[in-house]
């Protein structure tokens, strides 16, 4: 008796939950479809695959804009974590003197407010020589996303006891096979979890992507936003939709991974 | 790979990155000063920017546009000057402004990323104060002898002075709907008798919006007499004879506004919504031609019409600038001269429906004759209406100052 309530709130909360999520995305596909759309009509009056034509063709950039996003999200992944792993464990493992200070510095480009220290970190650019390029946009992109990669980590290496690496190390492992066989698995789900991250916080950067990249670098953002004032929803609706769909997609993949991890934890 | 030599790995690679970005471009031949411009041929102009590739800076909001000048103008200039045109997508113009103005605090001199700009009004006030043009040149371009003095001399009252060139053409106009309003107000104060007739169904976007900002203009024009006056500089006796009244005269509608005037579209576009989900009665816009696209789009019904006031509306040419540190400069003159042209523009007007802009008279009876047998949209009104009712932008201190007062002493008086 008591299992069935249980069972018929958790089903209900679990709808509730996907309505929230699905509801706008709805709306969005909707208006994509939409050729007017005026109070008080529940439904679109009739329809029209002009914004979805307009996103698919050449003239729209949406396709290089793609390629151009996910490459550059795949490499600020890589490097933020890349970078982000001996910083966390260092931060993590060992007292130095001026940690806090390291803390501090570490989070201030996340404090900080985001159209003030675009600008400072543009004269910067300028001045390096690192503006219009890919490069300098991956560069600019390291500074939002190192902070949460290597935090999320520094948890990571915080729960994972170092006597586990010198364990393995007395029982003859090299440091190699230590860190593929030991602390690579342990820290495995807190990797992919700062990994989403980074990419999502690359993929969604717009400000430090068309100063940087001076709209050499076209990404979806800059191209999104174009639209977003213009007052055209169904084109504004259908690059939303572009946009998202890779986002749920890691999303999607990411849960399954950690899951998956965590599920072979409990059964070893 | 032990995390210490992982570390170093990623340091060496920024290092790489970073060096292999920060190598400086070779110069390219197009780039020129405006004395060298002075003193060459305009054939010469032309062969220099043969095979080169110019970036244009274009507010890309509009898929209409963004599909013709990605496709066919881009073809054209291939075609026609050898040029690879790349459009650079903005929001807004002062992103580049401000990117401009960076560069220049930061000593980019040279190897800009954008060859060419679409600009006007305060923002061509700010990057011309900030010295972030090339110029001048616009006087020697060919093309702009088709275009009436009074576009080549001041920009919302800034003087040109040459640093940027004449290219379209916009006046303001109001929407309505046939079938909702049959007789719109056609002047200001016909307007203040209509909304106070009509609670809750008028609004405008609130200033500084753009289309807010030119709204509450008409009004100071309007009480300030001859619109002319308002041309030459900032006046503060002019300015607080016609502010009086038109603080006086928009806080006297404010009650009868949507929402009692509590609050305001922050954009056009959210007004649109408001006037096609018949929260209200009229829109506005500073493209003559917008409303007949939104009913081509579908956006606004059929019925929809525009109008202008009797005693005039507030319209503007907008223009094409040059960066101080542009790369490719004679073939942003060539682009430029290009779109100014009657060719072009006969074109643009046909596919996009924008206003033609030339002194008609100063073209030759075959162009004259294909400016008039130019379509037009349902909702847009004829050149002549337009242009007999224009009234010119008055100076940007205006706009600013305007502005301010509506904020302190319309939109937070309670």
């Amino acid at each position: 008796m008591n299992g069935s309530i249980r069972k018929l709130r958790n089903l209900t909360a679990g709808l509730g939950i996907a309505g929230l999520a699905t509801v706008p995305l709805g709306l969005l596909l909707l208006w994509s479809f939409a050729r007017g759309w005026y109070w008080p009509a529940l439904l679109p009056r009739s329809w029209s695959l002009r914004a979805w034509e307009y996103v698919f063709s050449s003239s729209s950039g949406v396709g290089t804009g793609l390629v151009t996003s996910l490459g550059i999200a795949l490499i600020v992944t890589l490097v933020a974590v890349g970078m982000a792993l001996p910083a966390a464990r260092a931060l993590a493992w060992h007292d130095f003197p001026g940690k806090s200070g390291v803390l501090l510095l570490l989070l201030l480009p996340v404090l900080s407010p985001p159209l003030a220290a675009a600008m400072g970190v543009h004269a910067l650019f300028v001045r390096y020589g690192l503006t219009d390029s890919v490069a300098g946009v991956v560069l600019v992109h390291l500074i939002p996303t190192v902070p949460y990669t290597t935090l999320m980590l520094a948890g990571s290496f915080a729960r994972f006891d170092p006597d586990y690496e010198a364990q393995a190390r007395t029982l003859g492992a090299s440091t190699f096979a230590v860190w593929r066989t030991v602390t690579l698995p342990f820290l495995a789900p807190g990797i992919a979890a700062a990994a989403v991250f980074a990419f999502l916080i690359s993929w969604s950067q717009y400000l430090l992507t068309l100063l940087i990249g001076g709209g050499q670098v076209i990404t979806l953002p800059v191209l999104l936003v174009a639209f977003q004032r213009s007052g055209d929803e169904s084109v504004t609706a259908a690059l939303t939709l572009v946009l998202v769909a890779p986002t749920i997609l890691v999303f999607l993949v990411a849960s399954r991974f950690l899951r998956g991890f965590s599920g072979q934890h409990k059964n070893g | 790979m032990s995390p210490h030599s992982l570390f170093r790995f990623f340091l060496l690679s920024l290092l790489v990155i970073s060096l292999a970005c920060g190598q400086p471009k070779p110069p390219t031949p197009g780039r020129l000063s405006p004395q060298e411009f002075e003193r060459t041929p305009w054939e010469t102009i032309l062969q220099q920017a043969q095979g080169t590739t110019v970036n244009f800076a274009m507010w890309a909001g509009d898929e209409a546009r963004n599909r013709y000048f990605q496709g066919p103008v881009t073809e054209k200039l291939k075609q026609q000057y050898g040029i690879t045109l790349k459009i650079v997508p903005y929001n807004d113009t002062i992103e580049i402004v401000n990117k401009l103005l960076n560069e220049k605090g930061a000593g980019k001199t040279s190897n800009g990323s954008v060859d060419m700009v679409w600009i006007n009004g305060e923002n061509f006030r700010t990057a011309k104060q900030g010295a972030v043009l090339w110029g001048p040149f616009s006087e020697r371009l060919p093309n702009v002898r088709l275009y009436p003095e009074a576009a080549r001399q001041r920009d919302f009252g800034t003087p040109i002075e040459g640093y940027e060139a004449v290219w379209q053409y916009a006046q303001f106009v109001l929407a309505y709907d046939m079938a909702r309003t049959p007789e719109p107000p056609k002047s200001i104060e016909a307007l203040r008798t209509w909304v106070k007739a009509h609670p809750g169904r008028f609004t405008y976007p609130a200033p500084p919006d753009f289309t807010g900002s030119v709204f509450i203009r008409h009004v100071l024009l309007h009480f300030g007499g001859n619109p002319q006056a308002f041309q030459n500089g900032f006046d503060e006796a002019l300015y607080q004879k016609a502010a009086g009244p038109t603080l006086d005269y928009l806080n006297d509608i404010k009650p009868f506004l949507w929402k009692q005037g509590e609050t305001f579209p922050a954009t056009p576009k959210e007004l649109d919504r408001l006037f096609t989900n018949q929260e209200i009665d009229f829109s506005m816009s500073y493209g003559p031609t917008f409303a007949s696209q939104r009913i081509e789009r579908g956006e606004f019904p059929p019925t929809v019409r525009t109008f202008v006031f009797d005693e005039g509306t507030i319209g503007n040419y907008n223009f094409l600038a040059i960066p101080f540190n542009a790369t490719n400069i004679s073939g942003a003159l060539t682009v430029m001269n290009h779109l100014m042209s009657a060719e072009h523009l006969l074109e643009q007007s046909r596919v996009l429906g924008s206003t033609y802009p030339h002194d008609i008279s100063r073209l030759d009876a075959g162009q004259q004759a294909a400016v008039e047998a130019l379509p037009r949209g349902p909702a847009t009104l004829s050149p002549t209406e337009l242009s007999s009712h224009l009234l010119p932008e008055p100076d940007a201190a205006y706009l600013d100052r305007l502005e301010k007062d509506w904020r302190e002493k319309v939109l937070r008086k309670p």
